[in-house]
């Protein structure tokens, strides 16, 4: 048998319930047939790939490495752990889970500071009254060296924090912070402010594929149909099925409904009978069913999607793209 | 041709140089090749972690680094020598070693480090006779001759009649690479976006008496039940905050103090040609002599070029050369070869504040230069 494809996945926490959730969505059942402990796993009827359960860290490095071929971790991973991380890697799409921000983060007490232009000022101000440089604690060294030369900040120096880094500055170790944070609470807490403009990156699980893993035709084909799967069930989440029947249904009403309602038609115009059958983002539903019980439908049946297939597959042809 | 051949037959050139550098009376030292890091990034910046070799003991957390270049482990030497603060000079020959994507990380430097010699203007253009050597030894006559002054741009801003917060701007952008002059336009104080949350309190304290608007911001913060934490203390956050309240929100630099400066950047040409151009632009903004000390030594400095035996119209100075280089304090100089790569050969310069950021008690004249061997190497030798 050929080498099978590597899919990597988060081996413990939310990380890992969210993502064997969001690939049983897609009909892709993570399963683990020696046990719940073993660190190796399958996906029911599919044959040709092994699920590898590591931590979100080692499966950035092994993605870097080319040692797995997809793997599900944060971007701020990506990004930090990663040098030049595009040439490595691909982000081939955000997973809608494991939302966080890394920011930029001050002391409330710095009233006069609300942008990046003040840190950079009190910066410099810093090492001329106290003669040596602002300390900035965080554990995202290379995304925090990176964003302060975009803003043109030189005066501090980074310390590295690998925990609890929200409490440096009360601690006396660090003048202000690069953290992560979902929902602000951790920083007000600790009596910090995000600097307005101090947004790094909007971070979410991301599924990312290695470019420099061995892709065989075989992984490849393994590969297409994953994301095939994955994008049928994405894009049937993004639609309702609305159909109706009724005699005045004609191709001008189709694309006056195109156009204010932002529907697609996957089977082309009505039928000879007056059947149509639209695809309509969820929050237009209402509206047109209005619209079209307006124009004389009698009946309007409206209904969830499990997969829309299609014959393009365009996270499949950025994979392509890529290798 | 064998780059074992190459790299002995450069050795043996550099030796050379050296001996000629200790025959004009500089002592050779070697430092050991692994450094505490703490003293390269305190005065590099961060930036400069990305091309450094940094290492920690077994069981330690304190960070050391093959050096990145010799200038700060030699001034480091000195410091701990009976020698310091007196008048000594070295030279070095060495391997550096420093992180490049398209170049061997481990390379050769040779290098001039002078201390505490009062004569300031006389050691600069000694520094650059001897980067010229350098470059004749390796048989480079006609190196392009780059020099700038820093000092006269820290002069100028120091002169001007601005705020503090200003002031702190441009000379910190100043010593940054991209374009002052064309930033200037563009250079505001204060968020853009205005601060509505204390606009009011701001308009209040404008123009109160300092004292007391002090101890309002002092209570406001107390009120609000914040203590100052983060190493900044109340008192700095309130200047600052009254400095702001002071210059209002999105203050632009005033036009005749950027026409100024837009105007002492553009002056170029040979050292002669801009201590003239400097008078007449100090006189003109009616500067009353704050330039004069800078220039005074400028001119000295040209005086003891040409008794070098240089030629000044070989010389290509400009006030906004030297930019970029973070611990340079006044003369700052650079030799290339256009023809080739334009990569600096010998660079060199004034850091008169570097000693003490080292951890000196008192200030220490120093200047020096550094000779990137390998880029040399390529010449054919002096004929």
């Amino acid at each position: 048998m050929s080498a099978p494809l590597v899919l990597a996945v988060p081996a413990k926490g939310r990380l890992q319930e969210n993502a064997e959730a969001f690939f049983a969505r897609s009909g892709l059942q993570l399963i683990k047939p020696r046990g719940a402990r073993d660190y190796r796993g399958a996906v029911a009827g599919l044959d040709g790939i092994e699920v590898a359960y590591l931590s979100a860290s080692e499966i950035t490095t092994q993605l870097a490495q080319g040692a797995v071929h997809f793997g599900v971790t944060g971007e701020d991973l990506i990004r930090e752990q990663i040098p030049d991380a595009d040439a490595r890697v691909v982000l081939i799409e955000g997973l809608g889970f494991g939302f966080a921000n890394v920011v930029v983060a001050v002391p409330q007490a710095w009233i006069d500071v609300r942008t990046m232009a003040d840190i950079d000022d009190v910066a410099t101000a810093f090492r001329h009254h106290h003669d040596r440089k602002m300390r900035v604690a965080t554990k995202y060294i290379n995304l925090t060296r990176d964003f302060f030369a975009r803003q043109g900040v030189v005066d501090y120096r980074i310390v590295e924090s690998s925990g609890a880094t929200e409490g440096a500055p009360a601690a006396g170790t660090a003048e202000m912070i690069v953290d992560i944070t979902t929902t602000g609470t951790t920083l007000a807490a600790n009596a910090l402010k995000i600097v307005d403009d101090g947004i790094i990156l909007r971070s979410q699980a991301n599924l990312v594929a290695a470019r420099t893993a061995p892709w065989t035709p075989e992984q490849r084909e393994t590969a297409r149909v994953i994301l095939d799967r994955i994008t049928a069930q994405q894009r049937a989440r993004s639609f309702r099925e609305v159909r109706a029947r009724f005699a005045a249904c004609d191709a001008r009403l189709v694309a006056t409904a195109r156009e204010r309602f932002s529907v697609e038609t996957p089977f082309g115009g009505p039928t000879s009978s007056g059947m149509l059958t639209l695809h309509c983002p969820p929050t237009q539903v209402y509206a047109l069913t209005s619209f079209l019980r307006d124009n004389g439908a009698e009946a309007v049946a409206v209904a969830d999607l499990d997969y829309v297939f299609s014959k393009e597959n365009p996270l499949f042809s950025k994979l392509a793209a890529a290798l | 041709m064998d780059a074992m051949v190459t790299a002995q037959g450069s050795d043996a050139r550099a030796e050379a140089l050296l001996s000629s550098y200790e025959r004009a009376g500089y002592a050779r030292v070697n430092p050991p090749i692994l450094q505490p890091a703490e003293p390269f990034l305190d005065l590099s910046g961060e930036d400069i972690r990305k091309r450094m070799f940094i290492t920690t003991a077994p069981g330690g957390d304190e960070e050391f680094c093959l050096r990145p270049d010799l200038t700060i482990p030699v001034s480091r030497d000195y410091l701990a020598s009976s020698e310091a603060g007196k008048p000594a000079g070295f030279c070095y020959l060495g391997t550096v070693f420093r992180h490049r994507r398209d170049a061997a990380a481990e390379f050769l430097q040779a290098g001039i480090e002078s201390f505490g010699r009062p004569d300031k203007a006389a050691a600069d253009a000694e520094m650059l006779a001897l980067g010229l050597e350098a470059a004749a030894h390796y048989g480079l006559r006609e190196a392009d001759i780059q020099i700038g002054d820093v000092a006269l741009f820290a002069s100028l801003i120091a002169a001007l009649d601005l705020p503090a917060a200003w002031k702190r701007r441009l000379v910190k952008d100043f010593n940054r690479k991209s374009n002052l002059a064309q930033d200037l336009d563009r250079l505001t104080l204060g968020g853009s976006n205005g601060r509505p949350e204390y606009q009011g309190v701001l308009a209040a304290l404008a123009g109160s008496d300092p004292k007391g608007a002090h101890a309002l911001v002092t209570d406001l913060l107390s009120i609000a039940g914040i203590n100052a934490v983060g190493g900044r203390s109340v008192a700095e956050i309130a200047e600052r905050f009254l400095e702001q309240s002071a210059l209002g929100a999105s203050t632009r630099l005033p036009k005749e103090v950027r026409g100024l400066i837009e105007r002492f950047l553009a002056i170029k040409g040979d050292p002669d040609e801009a201590a003239a151009e400097l008078r007449t632009l100090s006189a003109d903004a009616n500067m009353n002599g704050a330039l004069a000390q800078a220039l005074d030594l400028f001119e000295s400095r040209a005086g003891f070029l040409a008794a070098q035996g240089i030629d000044l119209k070989r010389v290509k100075f400009s006030t906004a050369f030297g930019r970029g280089f973070d611990y340079y304090t006044g003369f700052v100089f650079e030799l290339t070869d256009p023809a080739r790569t334009g990569d600096p050969l010998v660079a060199g310069g004034r850091y008169d504040g570097l000693l003490t950021r080292l951890g000196s008690a008192e200030p220490i004249a120093a200047v020096g230069f550094s000779v990137w061997i390998e880029r040399l190497s390529v010449y054919g030798g002096a004929k």
